[in-house]
C-alpha cells in the first residue's frame, strides 16, 4: 500500500508498483476496437504504460497529448494509456484530439490490472479507479523505470519516463 | 442468467431482473460530484432506472434524451440512468446534450449493482458493461415494471415503461 494524495487529502492504493528489475505482471486489458491485448501483444517492443484516473480529467488529457507528441520519436516503442474509461470515453477523446500515436487500453472488464500493478484507489473521490503512476517495460518484459505521482492532480516526469525508453 | 442478443450474436447476463412486485435490491453507486447514492437518497420518489452499457454509444444516448425529456414533466418520478462510465464522461455527454433533468449513476467503484440487478454481460465484445435494462419503482422501492431490451443496440419500450409510473 503506497500514500499519496488527491488535492492534498491523504489516499491510498492497494499495493506498490512493480519493482524495477522484475518482469511485468502480464495483463488483459480491452482496446479500442474492444479486443483484449496483453503483454504479449506488444512483444519485442519497448512499453510506456501512462496509468492514470480518467481521460476526461484535465491532467490525463494533458499527459496524453504530450505522450503522443513524443511518440513519434520512439517508434520501437508503444506507449500505452491505461485508464477505468470505458473505450467509447477514451475513443471519443482521440479522435476529437486526433492522438493517433498512443494506444489506449481499457480496464472496463474488472479491475485486475489494477490490482496486479498496485495503482488501485482504496478510498478517496477516486475510490475504484486508479493513482496516477508510469511504468516503463523493457523488450523482454522487465520493469526498467516506474514512478507512482504523489499527488494525483500533478503531472508525471516526462523526461525521466521518456529517458528511460532510451 | 438471461440470453439477450449483442448486434443479433447471442449475449448472457450473469442473472435475472428484480421480479415485479419484489422490492428493489439496495445500491452504492457513485454520482456526478463523485459521492455515493443509494436508494433512500431517492426516498419518497417514483423511480425509473435506465440501466445501458454507456453514454458514449449511439443508442444509450437517445434513450437518455427520451428520458430526460419524459422527467421535464413529472417532477414525482426520478429518473436514474445507470452505466460503466466514469462520472466524468456521464457529465461530458450531459453538459453536451443538454440533458439535466436525469440522475446520471456510475459503477466506477465496483459492479456490485449490475450482479445484485442480474444485468453484467458475461460475454460479447461488451462484456463487463451493463445489458440495456429498464425497471420502474414505486415510493416504496417495490418493482412495478421491468424490461430486459432483447438486443443491446435497440431501444427500450419507453410507452411502457411509462404507463407504468401513471
Amino acid at each position: 500500500m503506497a500514500d499519496i494524495t488527491h488535492r492534498g487529502n491523504p489516499v491510498h492504493t492497494i499495493g506498490e508498483l512493480p519493482a524495477v528489475g522484475s518482469p511485468a505482471p502480464d495483463f488483459r486489458l480491452t482496446d479500442a476496437n474492444l479486443n483484449d491485448v496483453s503483454l504479449a501483444d506488444f512483444r519485442g517492443k519497448k512499453k510506456l504504460l501512462n496509468i492514470f484516473p480518467s481521460i476526461d480529467t484535465p491532467t490525463c488529457a494533458l499527459s496524453t497529448r504530450k505522450f503522443n507528441e513524443h511518440a513519434a520519436r520512439h517508434p520501437d516503442a508503444v506507449i500505452l494509456m491505461v485508464s477505468a474509461d470505458l473505450p467509447f470515453a477514451q475513443q471519443h477523446f482521440c479522435s476529437v484530439e486526433n492522438t493517433q500515436n498512443v494506444k489506449t487500453l481499457s480496464m472496463m472488464r474488472d479491475r485486475h490490472f489494477a490490482k496486479d500493478y498496485g495503482v488501485l484507489l482504496l478510498d478517496g473521490l477516486y475510490q475504484g479507479i486508479t493513482a496516477r503512476a508510469i511504468v516503463v517495460i523493457d523488450e523482454h518484459d522487465k520493469v526498467v523505470y516506474t514512478e507512482l505521482v504523489p499527488e494525483i492532480r500533478q503531472e508525471p516526469n516526462y523526461d525521466k519516463a521518456l529517458a528511460a525508453l532510451n | 442468467m438471461a440470453n439477450v442478443l449483442f448486434k443479433g450474436t447471442p449475449a448472457h447476463t450473469s442473472g435475472e431482473l428484480p421480479k415485479v412486485g419484489s422490492k428493489a435490491p439496495d445500491f452504492k453507486l457513485t454520482a456526478g460530484d463523485l459521492s455515493e447514492v443509494s436508494l433512500a437518497n431517492f426516498k419518497g420518489k417514483k423511480k425509473l432506472l435506465s440501466i445501458a452499457h454507456s453514454l458514449d454509444t449511439g443508442t444509450c444516448a437517445d434513450a437518455t434524451k427520451r428520458f430526460n425529456d419524459f422527467a421535464k414533466s413529472r417532477p414525482d418520478v426520478v429518473v436514474l440512468v445507470v452505466t460503466a462510465d466514469l462520472p466524468f464522461a456521464q457529465a461530458r455527454f450531459c453538459s453536451g446534450e443538454g440533458v439535466k433533468n436525469v440522475v446520471t449513476l456510475s459503477m466506477m467503484r465496483d459492479r456490485h449493482f449490475a450482479k445484485d440487478y442480474g444485468v453484467l454481460l458475461t460475454d460479447t465484445p461488451i462484456a463487463g458493461l451493463c445489458a440495456r435494462s429498464t425497471l420502474v419503482l414505486d415510493e416504496n422501492d417495490k418493482v412495478l415494471y421491468t424490461q430486459l431490451g432483447p438486443e443491446l443496440t435497440v431501444e427500450p419500450d419507453y410507452e411502457k415503461a411509462f404507463a407504468a409510473l401513471k
